[in-house]
Parts: structure tokens; sequence; C-alpha cells
């Protein structure tokens, strides 16, 4: 390792690293902090790596700043569980609520490519009804985009992450052949299939954003199993190896540790840039549009912690939906155990999935969907899955470890209703840059305790018939955070229009998944990605037709 | 290739009316004191066995070529699969036996079928069709049934007939040895060329359908791997007109074309040992990627059907000549 990324940046100086040769860098662009850029970007996850890449290839001038280090997947990942912690967002947090969030793993990234640098890969479309949810289905809001626009998008980031799926698609309108082909499944995956099958319901290879083939200078997947600690030989397709170089090639640059804590706005009430802080200083960046792209708390904590006089309840904030509605997506599991060998931990964790109830509306007694998928819990995760969730200890824990290669489970991302209640906002303590820390509250409502009722029903049915026995349920997990900044067709209702624009302050942007006004059953970052390009695609647009100030 | 490239040449001068019997010289040495080494006055009959013998010797080595590559793909692609079933090991027993009866065939110039090289070409036969079954079974039994996701990574159908192609190469090349100086030769009362033409199209057009599952499942990542799914159909389609009776030109773009194939199989073997360089770790990682890559045996199949096929040219060619 050439240096400690977590505590020198290593974007500067006109250089990148170069995430797939060792010890090599590539060229970057590089302005000036009192250069006013077209377009600076807080965050380079999904949202914002995404567009910072996008609006560079258009001819944009584009900084993107991110509070975490610069990785080398090949040389800074390690198949040790501990070490690989670094990628996650751990700063200080308060959560509480009836069920308070479990934040710092799944849920958070703190690196450049954000959290698609330990995602689980999972490269899920929405179903089209759920972009219409209360007009359809009767529930939650809709969104102000049409799932047809949608569905390009989508085929645009499967493509540039060679997304690899089944040859057809079981459920939804159809969609272009994915780009590459679906992965061999594991035994967890075929547990998956043999329940799904004696149940009577639909399964498939899940489309993942690892490559099944070679792709440039990144190798095909390995099976090494490590993905959610990150993948070293760069065959998960993170915003890190896609979209950042591709932005830097294109002109952008990246700015590692570099943690924004103020949007500054102008008189007129018009953002000017962002106070940064790198390297033990502060700094700030002048630009003539600002895009939050920190997902779904660092978001509205920036647009909160950034209030004036003028804008008293933080930015964007009109509406008083900065920080509300924050959409968890349910994370429960069901697990048993096989007689024979099952190694859970082989390959990309959920290599199998059903999205049936997603798309079943009969034989619901709660609104939104599921889909459920097999899992590969690494053995750190899985002894503390033990212990807490199973609430095994001392011998007996011993005894259910030493059954870990028999193990097989089966977990759900479930859609979590909107309400204005769980919220993010400002506690009075500070943080290591002395900024005011988020409070996360969050409380499950009746909806949401009855679909994970019946999903834990059905996942037990289906689990039992694939021939596993001593059969145990994960009641209290959750996975990936939405909502918090919500798109509208209103300036009353929502925080951003459909083009991720804030309905008050025209230069300032929200792109990432607090932008959603509803979750659905399934994984977000595909949706985060293309919702990316489309911004980038009407930024294009209003810039020609002169409705972007530069 | 060499011998192929020097029948090639005879013919040629053939056709320009050159003796045939200094040409003789060159393309049937002698074996075991039956015939003069420098004989220049074979009577036609003797003329017409070396013919059949010369030929029977190309099918040896076209047997030869796909026995070796079965060997080394199901050595390696089993051994991937820990021999599981002991069955595993019977396409390396039986192709290492091929391989055996295949050179000791193209080094054998005698006009007479041999019948321990005849049990192990009947034996590769029999193998490549209960090794079909066997993969039949493997992916239909596995959760999922007969889909793509078992085809693409369950146990290849294709591949035990590569085996099964071998044995009736060498069958039918040693029904040829049995013709005697019979100037039309034929295999199991059939035209000799004609019948190996066949079986060669068909396997060309099989293992091309293999190298399409295949290349399929890695996405055509790289725009060579339509080569194989192109050009050997291209090839089956112009034996299979070379059978129904086409003219001088077409036999001789099909011999071109063969000659391709044979060349294009070796090369696959460098573009194989290329995509092994492109997973994890690279050569440097061999013991792994070798398993994992690109299967390094697996394109010399189309040089031993392509083989096969200019065999079959000839024999075709000795036939309307005769």
């Amino acid at each position: 390792m050439s240096d400690d990324p977590r505590h020198s940046p290593r974007a500067r100086n006109g250089r990148a690293p170069d995430v797939f040769r060792p010890g090599r860098w590539v060229s970057m662009q590089q302005y000036a902090d009192n250069e006013a850029v077209d377009f600076v970007i807080v965050g380079t996850g999904a949202g914002g790596g995404t567009l910072a890449c996008k609006l560079a290839e258009y001819g944009f001038s584009v900084v993107a700043l991110d509070a975490g280090p610069y990785f080398r997947p090949l040389e800074d990942f390690a198949s040790d569980e501990s070490e690989q912690t670094k990628l996650y967002w751990t700063d200080d947090r308060i959560v509480d609520g009836d069920n308070p969030l479990q934040l710092g793993s799944n849920n958070s990234g703190k690196a450049v490519g954000g959290s698609t640098v330990h995602f689980a890969m999972v490269s899920l479309r929405f179903r089209p009804e759920w972009f219409k949810a209360r007009t359809k289905l009767g529930y939650g809001a809709d969104w102000p985009i049409d799932w047809r626009e949608m569905w390009a998008y989508y085929t645009e980031v499967e493509q540039a992450l060679k997304i690899s799926g089944p040859i057809n698609y079981p459920w939804g309108p159809p969609r272009p052949r994915y780009p590459y082909r679906a992965h061999p499944l594991n035994a967890a995956a075929r547990a998956l299939a043999r329940g799904c099958e004696a149940m009577g319901i639909a399964w498939t290879e899940t489309p993942l954003a690892t490559l099944s083939a070679p792709r440039g200078l990144a190798h095909p997947c390995v099976y090494r199993g490590f993905c959610v600690a990150g993948c070293s030989t760069n065959a998960k397709q993170s915003a890190l190896v896609t979209w950042i170089p591709r932005a830097l090639s294109a002109g952008a640059e990246i700015r590692d540790l570099a943690m924004v804590g103020r949007i500054e706005t102008d008189e007129n009430g018009l953002a000017v840039g962002v106070h940064y802080h790198r390297q033990d200083k502060w700094h700030f960046q002048k630009a003539r549009n600002v895009v939050v792209a920190g997902y779904a708390i660092e978001t509205p904590r920036l647009l909160l912690n950034s209030a004036t006089d003028k804008f008293p309840d933080g930015l964007a904030n009109s509406s008083g939906l900065v920080g509300k509605n924050l959409m968890a997506q349910a994370n429960q599991a069901v697990w048993g155990v096989m007689e024979e060998e099952v190694r859970s931990y082989k390959g990309p964790p959920s290599l199998a999935i059903t999205e049936h109830w997603n798309y079943a509306d009969e034989g619901k007694d709660f609104f939104g969907g599921y889909c459920y998928m097999s899992q590969g819990p690494l053995p750190q995760l899985w002894a503390k899955t033990q212990a807490s969730a199973h609430g095994l200890w001392g011998a007996r824990l011993v005894e259910e470890m030493k059954r870990y290669n028999h193990a097989v489970g089966l977990k759900i991302v479930g859609e979590m209703l909107p309400q204005e209640k769980n919220r993010v906002t400002l506690d009075d303590e500070v943080d290591q840059y002395g900024i005011r820390i988020p409070r996360v509250t969050y409380s499950w409502c009746d909806n949401d305790k009855r679909l994970i009722d019946h999903s834990i029903g059905f996942m037990s049915r289906a689990l039992t018939a694939a021939g596993a026995k001593d059969i145990w349920i994960q009641h209290d997990d959750t996975c990936h955070l939405n909502g918090t900044a919500r798109m509208g067709s209103r300036p009353d209702n929502s925080v951003v229009n459909a083009d991720c624009r804030s309905w008050d302050i025209p230069n300032l942007w929200v792109c990432d998944g607090s932008v959603f006004p509803t979750v659905g059953g399934a994984n977000p970052s595909l949706t985060i990605q293309a919702i990316a390009c489309r911004t980038a695609d009407r930024i294009r647009s209003l810039a020609r037709l002169g409705e972007i100030r530069f | 290739m060499l011998d192929a490239m020097r029948s090639d040449h005879a013919r040629k001068q053939r056709a320009h009316g050159i003796a045939r019997a200094g040409v003789r010289e060159e393309r049937s040495a002698p074996a075991q004191g039956r015939w003069s080494p420098t004989s220049r006055s074979l009577s036609g009959p003797d003329r017409q066995k070396a013919d059949n013998v010369l030929a029977a010797r190309q099918l040896n080595r076209a047997a030869g070529t796909l026995a070796a590559s079965v060997l080394a793909d199901s050595a390696v692609e089993h051994y991937r699969g820990s021999f599981k079933n002991k069955a595993m090991l019977t396409p390396i027993v039986v192709a290492g036996l091929t391989l055996a009866m295949s050179l000791h065939g193209t080094a054998d110039k005698r006009p007479v079928a041999h019948n321990a090289r005849d049990t192990s070409y009947l034996l590769a036969a029999g193998t490549g069709l209960l090794g079909t079954g066997f993969h039949i079974y493997n992916v239909t039994k596995k959760v999922g049934g007969f889909s793509w996701q078992n085809l693409f990574y369950g146990a290849p159908l294709g591949a035990p007939m590569a085996i099964l192609l071998s044995g009736l190469l060498g069958f039918c090349s040693e029904r040829l040895r049995a013709n005697g100086p019979r100037r039309r030769p034929r295999v199991l009362s059939l035209p000799a060329g004609k019948t190996v033409a066949t079986v060669a199209a068909l396997g060309l057009l099989g293992t091309s359908g293999e190298a399409g599952l295949l290349h399929f499942r890695g996405a055509f990542h790289n725009p060579l791997m339509a080569i194989p799914v192109t050009l050997p159909p291209i090839g089956a389609g112009l034996l299979g007109a070379t059978v129904a009776g086409s003219g001088e030109c077409a036999h001789r773009a099909t011999r071109w074309w063969m000659r391709l194939l044979v060349a294009m199989g070796f090369a696959g073997v460098g573009l194989h040992a290329y995509g092994i360089s492109r997973n994890m770790g690279g050569w440097r990682n061999w013991s792994q990627n070798i398993l994992d890559g690109p299967p390094l045996p697996a394109p010399p199949s189309f040089a031993g059907l392509a083989l096969a096929g200019l065999a079959a040219l000839e024999l075709m060619r000795e036939a309307s000549d005769g």
C-alpha cells in the first residue's frame, strides 16, 4: 500500500488513483476553490458519482467531494470483516423512535463511490406501478416521473454496469437482455429455488452488478464472497470503478476526504458554493450549481445545517419536508440448517431472488411489496447475528457456529411506507468537524408490521419446503435509506421536482435516494443511478434552453 | 496439417496431368516391406489401396486430434468437478486409449482394419453416447431443470459428443482400410467420402453450437468469440454442398475452408490462453484460472473435425477420379 487513504487525500496534484492498476495514477483536472465550477457535487456514490460522470461527459465543469477515502480495491481491501468496516459511515449519530435503525453497515458508506463500494450489487428495476403508488395501488405518494421513461434509464445503467442477469425475467414488462449472463447459483440460491418451486411461485437469478465475464481491466467475479466487505478484484461494478473513472477522464475533479459542512447561499437566495473540510482546514469551493448527493441522512443534515436568516428552517425546506418521510426497507430473515453442506458464503450473497410478492396483489393484507433473496453471511456477521438476533452465547453459540457451513437463509427487502414522523433532525451534539450531528427517528407503522409478518410466514414455509430444519426468525433488521427530500409535482408536497431541482433554490439540486417518494420492495441502487442519468439529461436540456444560470 | 497440405499438393499435380506414381513416392511411404519405397510402378489396385490407406490415416489423425482435445478437456473439467462421480474418469481413460490407437493408426500403413483400434473406436463412440446421457441427467436433475442456468453451468451437453465423433471417424478409418483396392471405398456400404464428410459437417455444427452456448454465457464480450460460431457452420455448409455433388470450384473452396478451420482450432488455444490471462491474477494464478477461464483444450476439436473434412474431400475426389 502506497499510503493510508484514510488520513491523507489521494486525489490531488492533478492525479487520482488508478483503481485498475496497483500503484498507478490517472491524470485529473483540478479547479481552484475560487473558480466557480458549473457543478459542485456533494457525495460520489450511486447518485453523485453517476451524476458527476454524466455532467462531465456533457461538458460541464464538475467538482465532486466525498467525505470518505479514495480506496484502491486491488490493494486496500482485505478478506477481513473487521478491517473492512473502514468502508462504513460510523460517525456519531443518534437513533431513536420505536424501532431505532441500526446505522453504520449495510445502510451507509464513507468512501469515494459511496456505499456502492460495499453494496450487495442487487440491481433491480422498480415495478412500474410503484411510480404511481398512490393512484394505482392506493398508498404512499406518486412519483412525478413516468415508468416508461425510467425503463430507458434503467437500460442505460444496466449497460453501464454490465449487469449480469437472467435471460428471461419472470416479472414485469419486457426488459432488454442483460448485458452479461447470470452467475452460477450457489447452494444457498438453490435452496431458495427449491423453496419457491415447492410454494408454486417463480424465482430467478438475481441481476447483479458484478461481472460474469471480463470487462476492460476488470476481472470477472472469482466468487470470493466478500462482496459486502468490499470487492478486491474489481468484479463489482461500484461507482468507484465505473462512473468515477469515466468522470475523471471526462474532466471531473474528485476530492476525497472532503467533508462538506455547509452550503453557502447569497442574498438572492441562490447557492454560491460549499464549505468543506479537508486536510485539517476549511475551504470554500465556488459553484454555479450545488448538488447534494449524501444519501438519506447526510443530505437532509447538510440542508438543515445550511440554514440562514433567509432560510431559517434549512435550505429547500419551504414545504417543511426536508428530513421527513425517511424510509428504510424491511430486512427480516428466516434461517435454518440443511442436512448437507451449503457454504452460503461462497459467491455473491444473493444469487437467487423471487419478486413474486412485489408483483402479486392478491393474498396480501398490506400495501407495498417485498422480494426475498438467498443469503451468504460472512462468519463474523453470522456470529454476531447468532449472538444478538438469536440470543445465543457461550457453548450454545460455539455449537451453532460449528453448523455455519450448513446454515441457509432467506431475507427480504421490504417496502416500508413513508411517514412524516420518521425523520432526520439535527441534534445539538457536534461531530469531529464541529458540525451538528443527525438524530434519526424511526418507527414501524402497522402496515410495515403486517408486511413483515407476511414475509416471515411465507419464507418460513418456503425454507422448510426446501429441506431446512431448526428454523428461526431474525425479526429486527433494516436496510437502505430513502426519502427525506422527496420529489413531487408541487412545491408544497415535495422538496425537489422531477428533475431533482429544489423548488426553493433553482441552482440547488438533490440527487440520491433521498428523492424517493416511495421505496418499493427492491434494492434502490439501480433506481438511484437511473434517476441520476435522467437528471443529467434534464440538466443538459435545461441548460440548452437557458433555464439554468451559469 | 503438413500431411494434408502435401496431399493437396499431390492433388494439384494430378490435376495438371503429372504422373501419379512420382507423387505416390512421397505420399505413401512403404510399411513393413509390403511396398517398395522407390516403386514408380504401382499398378491400379495397389494405388487405390494406398489411397484408401492414406485417407484412413488422415482419419486416424483427425480422430486422434479430437481424442487429444477430449482427453485434456475432460481431465481439466472433471478434475474441476473433483471426480465426484467415479464415472468421470471414463472419458479420460477412453480418450487416452483412443489417442494412442489413433497415433498407432496414423503410423500404420497396412491396408487392413486393426481389431484393437476398431474396438477402442467403438468404445469411444459408446462412451460419447453414454456421457451425453450422463450430462443430460446432470443438467435436468438440478433445480430449474432444463434452463439456461443449468445449460451454462451444468455438465456441458455437447462435450461428450466429441469423443463420439472421434470414435466414429476412427471407425470409418478402419472400414476404409478394409476396402482393399476398391476404387470407390465404402463405409458400411455407404460411400466413404460422403459419409465422413457428413459426420464432419454434423460434428462442426454441433461443436459450433457448444461454442455458441458457452460464448453466449460469456456474453460474446470479445468480438473474436463470434468466430467459432460463424466459420464452422459455413464449413459445414460447404461440406454439405460437396456431398450433394458440387463442382471443382466448390471442392477447392471447401478444402481451403477446412484448412482455415484447422488453423482456427489451434489459434483458439491462443485466444483462450489470452482469456485466462484476463481472470484475476492472470497466468500467475494459473492453477485457478485454467479451471475457471475458457477451456484451453476445447478449440482443437474444430481442427480435428476439419482434418476429417479434408480426408473426406480427398476420398470424394478419389471416388470421382476413379
